[in-house]
């Protein structure tokens, strides 16, 4: 998982050789989010709200789970211009909600795959309930 | 005395300003370059040729169509470029002897604009197919990898106004 780049091109390959088992990154995960976790799962938390985001004309592609934290770099820069310097705190936080967010959605596609491998080996078995999509 | 020098100089300046004026219209004005009316009779075209210098077989005028070039003469243009450098023309800069007939549209065949004479280095059919062939391969390969395109392995940017809950990997 750690080498993503390195796994571009095979992730292509795979993608055209076996379409069954390898999810496009433009789809959202298809299988029950809370299958496999029987303890339950901790759900994501809004912070910013649209009335902030709107107000900071945040772009439409950034309004996800770190915009509070992009709001407060852009006010932090807003208010140290020219010195914009001293927002390295901000930019690094950001940057590291943002990278965490790449991380859970890394584990949501190989998640989707593995349960995508899972449900076509149980096709093979003669007389097998599919796993419920 | 003061005012009278001024008037003087005055009418020198304009004696001096008219003197342009005066050679224009002594020597060639613009109207004595253009053609005459188009040749009608015979006696016509002998006249024209012999104006432009040119022999009455190879005289042809354009034709009477309304263009405005009465009698002048048609003839295949020759490039500046296309002619020959050391030739020891009367005006080296356009290449150009004394009175010699210009074409009606010279000034397009001039050194520094379009070479009407010009021999390509290769035959037009295989520039078309180097250029088919260099642009047409590489819209191939495009299209033809479009198939392979390699990705990230992850799944779409998760947004709260995508209507489902999204959750993390941790337990509650």
């Amino acid at each position: 998982m750690g080498n993503s780049f390195g796994y571009a091109f095979e992730n292509g390959i795979n993608r055209y050789l076996h379409p069954e088992i390898t999810p496009s990154p433009d789809e959202h995960p298809t299988f029950d989010p809370l299958l496999g976790f029987p303890e339950g799962r901790k759900e994501r938390v809004m912070l910013a709200t649209k009335e902030e985001m709107v107000s900071c004309k945040i772009p439409l592609v950034n309004r996800d789970y770190c915009a509070h934290k992009l709001i407060e770099y852009l006010g932090c820069r807003k208010d140290n211009f020219p010195f914009v310097v001293k927002c390295a705190h901000e930019k690094h936080a950001y940057l590291n909600c943002r990278y965490d967010d790449f991380v859970t959605r890394m584990k949501e596609y190989e998640r989707e795959r593995r349960l995508r491998v899972k449900r076509q080996d149980k096709l093979k078995q003669p007389n097998c309930q599919p796993i419920a999509a | 005395m003061n005012s009278l020098v001024k008037t003087s100089k005055i009418s020198i300046l304009r004696n001096k300003s008219v003197i342009p004026f005066l050679t224009a219209v002594r020597s060639h004005w613009n109207k004595d370059f253009k053609p005459g009316p188009y040749p009608i009779t015979e006696e016509q075209r002998i006249a024209a040729a012999k104006k432009y210098g040119i022999p009455i077989e190879e005289y042809e005028p354009y034709p009477d169509n309304g263009s405005g070039s009465g009698d002048y003469p048609k003839f295949r243009p020759e490039s500046g470029e296309s002619r020959d450098p050391f030739y020891p023309w009367d005006n080296p800069e356009l290449k150009r002897n004394f009175g010699e007939t210009l074409h009606s549209d010279f000034d397009m065949y001039t050194e520094d604009r379009y070479d009407i004479n010009r021999k390509l280095r290769y035959p037009l059919w295989v520039m078309w197919l180097q250029f088919l062939g260099v642009i047409g391969g590489f819209a191939f390969l495009h299209w033809w990898t479009y198939q392979f395109r390699m990705f990230l392995a992850a799944t779409p940017r998760q947004y709260p106004t995508d209507g489902k809950v999204h959750y993390t990997f941790e337990k509650p």
